[in-house]
Order: structure tokens, then C-alpha cells, then sequence
């Protein structure tokens, strides 16, 4: 039993460690945003209708009612988890985006305490603002891969078809970016497995096919690889440009941008 | 693959190269991370390894981005850069130090410890009870990250002994992957490095696997330095910044992140057995 003591307490330091980041340290909104007074009724009614189609004002807005809630239904929903990680998303500022995806983390983890668990929605944006908390400090990151990739497996079991594949979508790119096998979770064959199924179940969302394609050219490809990798990348761009994904859209513009960069740097490598 | 083996130790050391930096320099100087075959690709190995030179620079009180890293999972890129950029210091595979070493005046600097050990051997796996050897295996597939360097695998790992045009050899840049592939019976053998074998228990396979063939005592390969461009106080510095490096609060949490427990000044006499196989084998 005294050798479970000190991994008992490493958990307990790093679970304490971890809460300390979800204190009240939100990021403070424009107060010239005059937010209306938002009901609890107004706020669920809100619940499928904001979005990355919303402005950020109406996310803010929504989010600082939601701060307040005390209601149990929208508390143990991922609604403000969601809303967090749209404006996590847009937010330009490390230090603001990082907070904003922390209190994402933050409000899934209550909802999951009050018995969201069964909630898929709930565990993908968990997953979904830890990521995106963690992304830019590779040691926090990796102690954290274990944790996303459980959060993406249970909102894959519970609710693969979100967010247009979501579930499938990042924890493919996880398998896809994480330290390969002895060293990590990562494995391109679940990486690929995963995408494909994004892409083919989910054929109208333009990550899912940059995404694959990104599985796809990392992988050890031939001719045909590379003309699939062309492929995927095309129907995407193609679908992002024509489709209304709202203040996502110049976000994954930039994802597009990089690969397209990376992929042309590439191929002229390899000529 | 000394390849997935070392990604994450190249990494580290990568990180510490900043020590040679001195104080502030104006431009950066650049690293050469060679990776022959390995399963990263170039952009995310730079920005890893640019976070890790960012902590070493920060631990270290040298001027951010002192240093800069150029990464590469060719062989054929790695020797082009050493011989366009000549890089004073550089992360490579046994295989690429032995290739370079006369060419580019290279000389081991420091090497990793892990688990108590600076060398490794490498391991030749079939299906239990398939194989009982290797000359059993010829002209069967042999699979495996190492075979990106077949010379290595020729003159050092089979000490000469065996010859890789013998088998259907089938390389990948993932070793899970063949792995998988000789447990479903797609190939006849996987050769794995030392951090691989010791992962075998993490996965399941329908099939036990047991080795053919172990190689003998392979010394784990770390930094080279450039002997003509750097002076011995410039390589001393940077060795014991290295092994001053996992005893650092920081830095100690890069090291234990990676398996690492500590870097140690390359003894010599490790590598002159490889240089005379190198140079005798075939």
C-alpha cells in the first residue's frame, strides 16, 4: 500500500495543480457589450442556436450568463464548454485563448461531475479545449495525451456523428500527432482508420478532408498517395471556400495554408 | 530505428545544443538534426524541438533563439546540409556519424543514458517456434524502421556477418505497423532496436514473438561535433551543459518525459570498435 503513496500523491498534486487553473480567472469581456439579461430559459432556448456562426459578442455574452447559471441542465451540458472553445478559437492572444480553452475544460469537468458522463458532446469538448490549452507547451501536452485520448474515445462511443465527426476528427489527428509506439499513443493506422471514417461518414466538413489528407502524406505513400493526398486536400479547400463555416472559416483557411505550404515544400524536395 | 528510438532523445539534445550559443547570439546557429527514416515529419519535429531550445535557452540565461534547427528524416538532405551548412553541431544516427565522420571531421560529443545504459542491442523477432535462426530466413521478408540504414544494419548490427541482400526486406518508418504485420503473418521478421523490444509488452499480439538474433553491445549515439570548426573548450562546455542538463529542475522534466536519465561525456573507446566494423565491413 506505501507504494501506491507517492503516485497518490503526484495525482492528487497534479489533479490540485490542474484545478488551480480554473479559478475565477476568466477572460473579462468588453463591458461596452451591454449583454442583456439572459434568463435560464433564454439560455437553453440559445443552446442549438449559438455557434461559429454567431458573433463573438453574442459567445461572449452568452458565456458571462452562463458563468452565472446555477441551473443543473445547462451546468451539465457542454454548452459552455462549447462556447468557450468557438471563442478559444478566434482568439488571437495565447494567453486569453488559453485561458478561455481552460474554462472550457473547466465546465466539462462540472458538467461531468453533475452527470453529464453519458454526454458525449460533454467528453469532445473537454478534449476539444484541453487540446487547444495544452498545444503550444509540448510537455504539458504530453502528459495530457492519455487524458484526450480517453475524453475521444468515450465521445466517439457516445456520439461519433457531432460537430460534423468531430469525436473521429481530432482523435484522429491525435493518433496522427502524438509520439508513435514505444514512445506514445500515436499510431498512423488509427490515425487513418479514424480520418477515413470522418471523411466518409462526415463527407461535407472541410477538415475532415484535411485532416485525412494530412494522415495520408504523413504516411509512407507512393505515387497514388500523393495524388489522394492532392484529392482530399482539393475537396476540402473546395468546401471551405464554398460553404458557410462562419469565423471558423479564416481559422481553418490558415490550416490549409500551412499544409499547402508544407506539401508544396515537399513535393519540389522531392523533385 | 535508432530512428523512433531517438527521436525524442535528438530532441532533447537538440534543446541543449543551445548551450553552445555563449551569450546572445546575433544569428542563430543552426543545428542539423538528422532523423534518417524516421516517422516525424519536419514540421513538427522543428516546432518540438524549437520548444525544447526555447527551455534550455530560458533555463540556461541565453538569449532566446540563439539557436535554430533544421530537421530532416533523409539521408540524402541530412548530408547535403552537412556538406553545404557545415553545422558545428549536429544530432545523427550511428549510421550517418560513421558515413560523415571522416568526411566532416566528426567526433562524438555526448551520449544518453538510459536506463542505466549508453548502448543497446538490437533484435531480429519472428513468431514463436517459426524460425530458430537466421539463415533460416533467407529470402524471406524482413520488415522494420532500421532497415533506412542498410549498411548499419550490414556492417555493425550483423557485424558483417549476415547479408541484407539475403532477405525480401521491407522497410517502414513505423515499427507498430510492422510489428502488426508480422503478427498477421505479412512479414517473416521485424528487426527492432532495444526501446522497441522493451515496448513488445505494451502490445498485444495473437502470436508470442522471441528473437533469432541479438546483436551485440551498440553505443547509443548522441551529439557530433564538428572537430575543425569548434574548439576543445567549445565541446567541453557543451558536453558538460549537456550533463548538467537532467539535474536541472526544467530540464529534468524534458529528461524523465523521454526515458532519459542523464547525458554523459562519450567515452571514446565505445565507438572505436563501430569505426573499425565500419571501415572493415561489407
Amino acid at each position: 500500500m506505501n507504494k501506491l503513496k507517492p503516485l497518490f500523491t503526484i495525482s492528487l498534486l497534479a489533479f490540485l495543480s490542474s484545478c488551480a487553473l480554473f479559478q475565477k480567472d476568466y477572460v473579462q469581456f468588453d463591458e461596452t457589450l451591454n449583454c442583456p439579461e439572459q434568463s435560464t430559459a433564454n439560455l437553453l432556448a440559445a443552446q442549438n442556436q449559438l455557434g461559429r456562426l454567431s458573433n463573438s459578442d453574442t459567445l461572449a455574452c452568452a458565456l458571462t450568463a452562463l458563468r452565472k447559471t446555477e441551473d443543473v441542465t445547462l451546468r451539465r451540458s457542454a454548452f459552455a464548454s462549447r462556447l468557450c472553445l468557438h471563442l478559444a478559437e478566434r482568439e488571437t492572444d495565447q494567453n486569453k485563448r488559453e485561458r478561455l480553452a481552460d474554462e472550457g475544460v473547466g465546465f466539462a469537468e462540472t458538467a461531468l461531475k453533475l452527470g453529464g458522463t453519458a454526454d458525449g458532446e460533454v467528453h469532445y469538448y473537454l478534449a476539444a479545449n484541453l487540446g487547444l490549452e495544452v498545444r503550444e507547451h509540448i510537455t504539458l501536452a504530453i502528459n495530457n495525451l492519455a487524458r484526450l485520448e480517453n475524453e475521444l474515445k468515450q465521445a466517439v462511443a457516445l456520439s461519433p456523428d457531432i460537430d460534423d465527426g468531430g469525436p473521429l476528427r481530432v482523435l484522429g489527428m491525435l493518433y496522427l500527432k502524438a509520439p508513435a509506439w514505444p514512445n506514445g499513443i500515436g499510431d498512423r493506422d488509427k490515425a487513418l482508420d479514424f480520418l477515413a471514417r470522418a471523411v466518409n461518414n462526415h463527407p461535407k466538413h472541410p477538415l475532415n478532408h484535411l485532416f485525412y489528407a494530412q494522415a495520408l502524406w504523413d504516411d509512407e505513400g507512393n505515387e497514388a498517395t500523393v495524388n489522394r493526398v492532392k484529392a482530399e486536400f482539393a475537396i476540402g479547400e473546395k468546401l471551405l471556400v464554398e460553404g458557410n463555416w462562419g469565423y471558423s472559416k479564416e481559422v481553418w483557411k490558415k490550416e490549409f495554408d500551412e499544409f499547402s505550404k508544407e506539401f508544396g515544400q515537399s513535393e519540389s524536395l522531392d523533385k | 530505428m535508432r530512428k523512433t528510438y531517438l527521436i525524442k532523445t535528438y530532441l532533447i539534445i537538440s534543446g541543449l545544443l543551445a548551450s553552445f550559443a555563449a551569450n546572445a547570439a546575433p544569428n542563430p546557429e543552426m543545428i542539423l538534426v538528422c532523423y534518417p527514416g524516421g516517422a516525424v515529419n519536419a514540421k513538427d519535429a522543428n516546432a518540438a524541438m524549437s520548444s525544447m531550445l526555447r527551455v534550455v535557452e530560458r533555463v540556461g540565461q541565453w538569449q532566446e533563439n540563439s539557436f535554430t534547427s533544421f530537421f530532416t528524416s533523409k539521408a540524402d538532405e541530412c548530408k547535403k546540409q552537412m556538406a553545404d551548412k557545415h553545422p558545428k553541431f549536429a544530432i545523427t544516427s550511428l549510421g550517418l556519424y560513421l558515413e560523415l565522420r571522416s568526411r566532416h571531421n566528426l567526433l562524438p560529443v555526448v551520449q544518453p543514458k538510459i536506463k542505466g545504459q549508453t548502448s543497446e542491442r538490437y533484435r531480429v523477432m519472428v513468431q514463436k517456434d517459426k524460425y530458430q535462426n537466421l539463415d533460416q530466413l533467407k529470402g524471406k521478408a524482413l520488415g522494420g524502421t532500421v532497415l533506412e540504414e542498410q549498411s548499419f544494419i550490414s556492417k555493425i548490427v550483423f557485424a558483417g556477418k549476415y547479408d541484407l541482400a539475403g532477405f525480401a526486406l521491407k522497410p517502414s518508418n513505423q515499427a507498430i505497423r510492422a510489428l502488426r504485420s508480422l503478427d498477421k503473418g505479412e512479414l517473416d521478421a521485424v528487426i527492432l532496436n532495444e526501446q522497441q523490444f522493451n515496448g513488445l509488452a505494451s502490445l498485444q499480439m495473437s502470436t508470442p514473438l522471441v528473437p533469432i538474433f541479438t546483436s551485440e553491445e551498440i553505443p547509443l549515439m548522441g551529439v557530433v561535433a564538428n572537430s575543425t570548426t569548434t574548439t576543445a573548450e567549445d565541446r567541453l562546455r557543451f558536453g558538460q551543459a549537456l550533463e548538467g542538463m537532467c539535474a536541472d529542475n526544467e530540464g529534468k522534466k524534458l529528461c524523465d518525459l523521454f526515458g532519459v536519465e542523464a547525458f554523459t561525456t562519450v567515452d571514446a573507446a565505445m565507438f572505436a570498435p563501430m569505426v573499425k566494423l565500419w571501415t572493415n565491413g561489407k
